[in-house]
């Protein structure tokens, strides 16, 4: 057992490395630690406003158990999305685990050493999502002892069995399928299925509105609980939890329990049996299969056509991006889906209403639409759309070691980081584009705003984009062992979140000082302010080239 | 030519990974450069391609401060880095060609020297697959292809044979002496002794980041002990 903590030590370090050493002692590291504590209040926050609305109203009509079973199914579905992402990675395409298999290690030491990264990465999440949740709900409803303590044993075994499901499935498939050699295309397929489920769930909870009368809500208690119904049957460590959580009976609560206890620990057995079956002979069909078969396919003349060094640049990023399920999911797919979630939340919202677009637009049409406040909400929903776009914020971290080659090839620092945060530039213009088309339907724009907007939220991406590279220039994570570890488990990641609260603190300052100005003359001056911004940030850049590749080394 | 003059790199305060080097690589010559590890080889090497700044000194490649005119400097040498890993998502073809791209082969050129030199290297039926099939042995091919694509008149390969095949490794060492004989200069870091002995026209042997050799094989032994091997040589000149 020492072992396996040991090796699960190592791993975490291993896949956190950066983060230990941004966490260490210096006064440095404890500001970015202050940084890091305000992000995790603000969305432990934004996640009890959200979690007390919602109970609130189901207290209200006395259906307050839904609540627990709604986080626990959402606990459950997110170990199962995290997983389906994670466990490729983690299991199979670590780069320690060719050092790993000549060790004298007994084969569970490493399969439960990976499982147990996975469950930690998983808990980090659920802390937010479902612990803080679960003890909002005891205050609220004034539980006692039994409860909190229940309510931990929860936490810690929902998690366990998706995290065991999904893994064994990955290791059947990679143990027989000849998937191993093309990780690529079961991570696209993974990525696509994560997809259809977002977009499920989109349209499925679309229908959701803030201010509900009581016999609404009633009539959406008794959805959401026919909907838990339907799946618990699936799920019954989730069924018995939460019937232990709602019970006022301590007998009752201790047996179900006991129950999950009991289906997990079978789980957990069967899965040690099999994986230790499986999993090692996926795992070195993957590190040692076959090398490149010959393809003999001629090389088409066109392959030889010269380009300019710009289009060859960048079309070297979007193919790195394009052909990494990782980052394909990270950088390019939020540009276009994000803004068409909107648009499929928007669109079923208003049928829910009993509202078609065209009464919408109607009703749009009989109160001003061409105004200052509209603008600036609209460059808002823009901001808040591009900052899921991590194209520049990993524009080096994406290079992993590879990146000294910037620093050794004739082209100046400053060309490549301009090369590097076009793709950026160029996604958040489709984002702008889908998100002024919407816009546009809605509220019917006078083409001169939809130009001045475009121009305006383009300046304002362009700003992103060359800040969040600074970024990366500032703090980049080279040493990564999976992809994973630069789109997901990147500090870096938060700038963004960052800077779009700033700018939309900034666009809310102006709708405030400049309520009733020109719409033209208003965005005018926004567009201004965002163009000396941006100049002076490209300044720094240009000025700074070379200090700020000091990094990649 | 590389002209390497009083370059210094400190990590630490107070503690010099490479000190006070001075060394010239001729035109025509292969030059190796031996040292254990640790000894401050890469970290020279990174000096001379502009990946590290130095903190005292100046190295010259034809002539180009690396310092002051990079980009010139850079133009003057190709440069083979320790790890293959690189662009492992694009086709061969794909990095061969955005390496023509980088350094402006002119387009009447580009297939031409494509070919010959993977067909060299036998990996020309696997330019249509992206480099993560590869072995470490092709992936190493494929970034040498890279680098020499463009003629550098200089050559810079960090560890170059490590992962080639005995026919690869003949065949670059072969392709190294044609470029030193037509004038032109190698210079690579190695660890293997007899390549070096066989290969090289000098050697340079840095040892706690001070140059502690420079010369022939013939200039070792007759400075140290004549009769000794090369690995007790090199153990002597390190150890000292």
């Amino acid at each position: 057992m020492d072992k396996v903590i040991k090796l699960t030590k190592i791993f975490l370090k291993n896949s956190f490395s950066n983060m230990d050493a941004r966490m260490g002692i210096s006064t440095k590291s404890k500001s970015k630690i202050i940084v890091y504590g305000l992000l995790f209040l603000y969305f432990a926050g934004l996640i009890i406003f959200l979690g007390y609305n919602l109970l609130d109203g189901l207290i209200a009509i006395h259906q307050e158990t839904i609540f627990v079973g709604m986080i626990l199914f959402m606990i459950f579905g997110l170990g199962i999305i995290q997983t389906i992402f994670s466990s490729i990675n983690i299991l199979y395409f670590t780069k320690d685990s060719e050092y790993l298999l000549p060790l004298p290690l007994k084969p569970y030491q490493i399969i439960l050493a990976r499982t147990n990264v996975m469950l930690i990465a998983e808990y980090v999440i659920i802390f937010l999502i479902g612990f803080i949740p679960l003890v909002m709900y005891g205050i609220l409803t004034g539980a006692g002892i039994v409860y909190y303590l229940t309510m931990i044993l929860a936490v810690i075994l929902v998690p366990i069995l998706p995290v065991l499901l999904i893994s064994m499935l990955v290791m059947f498939i990679m143990s027989f399928a000849k998937l191993t050699k093309n990780r690529n295309r079961f991570q696209l397929f993974a990525t696509l299925l994560v997809l259809a489920i977002i977009i499920a769930l989109s349209i499925s909870t679309s229908g959701m509105k803030q201010d509900l009368t009581n016999e609404e809500m009633a009539q959406m208690v008794v959805q959401a609980n026919g909907m838990i119904e339907l799946v618990k049957g699936y799920v019954p460590t989730v069924d018995y939890l939460m019937e232990a959580l709602t019970t006022n009976s301590l007998f009752t609560a201790i047996v179900e329990v006991l129950k999950t206890l009991g289906i997990t620990i079978v789980g957990f057995i069967l899965y040690m049996l099999i994986a230790q079956k499986i999993y090692f002979k996926g795992l070195v069909g993957n590190l040692f299969g076959g090398g490149a078969s010959n393809t003999n396919k001629e090389i088409n003349q066109k392959e030889y056509r010269n380009s300019k060094l710009y289009k060859s640049y960048v079309g070297k990023e979007f193919k790195n991006m394009a052909r990494n399920p990782v980052f394909l999911m990270q950088c390019l797919i939020p540009a276009v889906l994000i803004p068409i979630i909107m648009v499929v939340v928007v669109y079923a919202g208003l049928n829910s209403d009993g509202m078609g677009l065209e009464q919408i637009t109607q009703m749009v049409q009989q109160t001003p639409t061409n105004t200052f406040f509209i603008a600036c909400i609209i460059l808002g929903v823009i901001q808040f759309f591009t900052m899921f776009i991590y194209i520049s914020i990993t524009a080096i971290s994406r290079d992993g070691e590879n990146a000294v080659f910037m620093k050794y090839i004739p082209v100046s620092l400053y060309k490549q980081y301009l090369y590097k945060i076009i793709p950026n530039i160029i996604m958040n213009i489709v984002t702008i584009i889908i998100t002024l088309g919407m816009a546009e339907y809605l509220l019917n724009l006078p083409v001169i705003t939809l130009i001045e907007l475009f121009i305006v939220a383009t300046i304002m991406g362009i700003l992103q984009s060359i800040a969040m590279i600074i970024v990366d220039l500032k703090r980049p994570k080279l040493n990564w062992d999976s992809e994973y570890a630069v789109a997901k488990q990147n500090l870096n990641l938060v700038f963004p979140v960052l800077l779009s609260i700033v700018n939309i603190v900034i666009l809310v300052g102006f709708v405030y000082l400049l309520k009733d100005i020109n719409v033209y003359v208003g965005v005018g001056i926004l567009g201004i302010l965002y163009i000396v911004a941006t100049v002076i940030t490209n300044k720094y850049l240009y000025n700074k080239q070379y200090e700020l590749a000091d990094k990649i080394i | 030519m590389i002209e390497i003059k009083n370059v210094s790199k400190s990590y630490v305060k107070g503690k010099k990974s490479v000190d006070d080097l001075n060394l010239e690589i001729k035109n025509g010559e292969i030059f190796g450069f031996l040292g254990p590890n640790g000894a401050g080889k890469t970290t020279t090497i990174r000096m001379i391609t502009g990946i590290l700044n130095m903190d005292e000194g100046d190295i010259l490649i034809d002539g180009k401060s690396i310092k002051k005119e990079p980009l010139a400097a850079k133009k003057n040498f190709g440069f083979v880095p320790d790890s293959p890993d690189m662009f492992l998502k694009l086709k061969g073809i794909e990095y061969l060609m955005f390496m023509a791209d980088v350094y402006d082969v002119p387009q009447n050129k580009r297939k031409e020297k494509i070919e010959e030199l993977t067909k060299k290297f036998e990996i020309y039926n696997q330019l249509n697959n992206q480099i993560q099939s590869y072995s470490h042995g092709m992936r190493q091919k494929i970034v040498i292809c890279g680098a020499l694509l463009s003629e550098p008149k200089n050559w810079i390969l960090d560890e170059p044979m490590t992962g080639l095949d005995p026919k690869s490794s003949y065949d670059l060492k072969e392709m190294m002496r044609e470029h030193a004989k037509s004038g032109k200069t190698v210079f690579f870091s190695t660890h293997i002794l007899e390549v070096a002995e066989k290969l090289c026209d000098r050697v340079g042997i840095i040892n706690k980041g001070k140059l502690v050799f420079v010369g022939t094989f013939e200039e070792m032994k007759q400075k140290f002990k004549e009769n000794a091997s090369l690995e007790d040589l090199f153990l002597e000149i390190t150890e000292k």
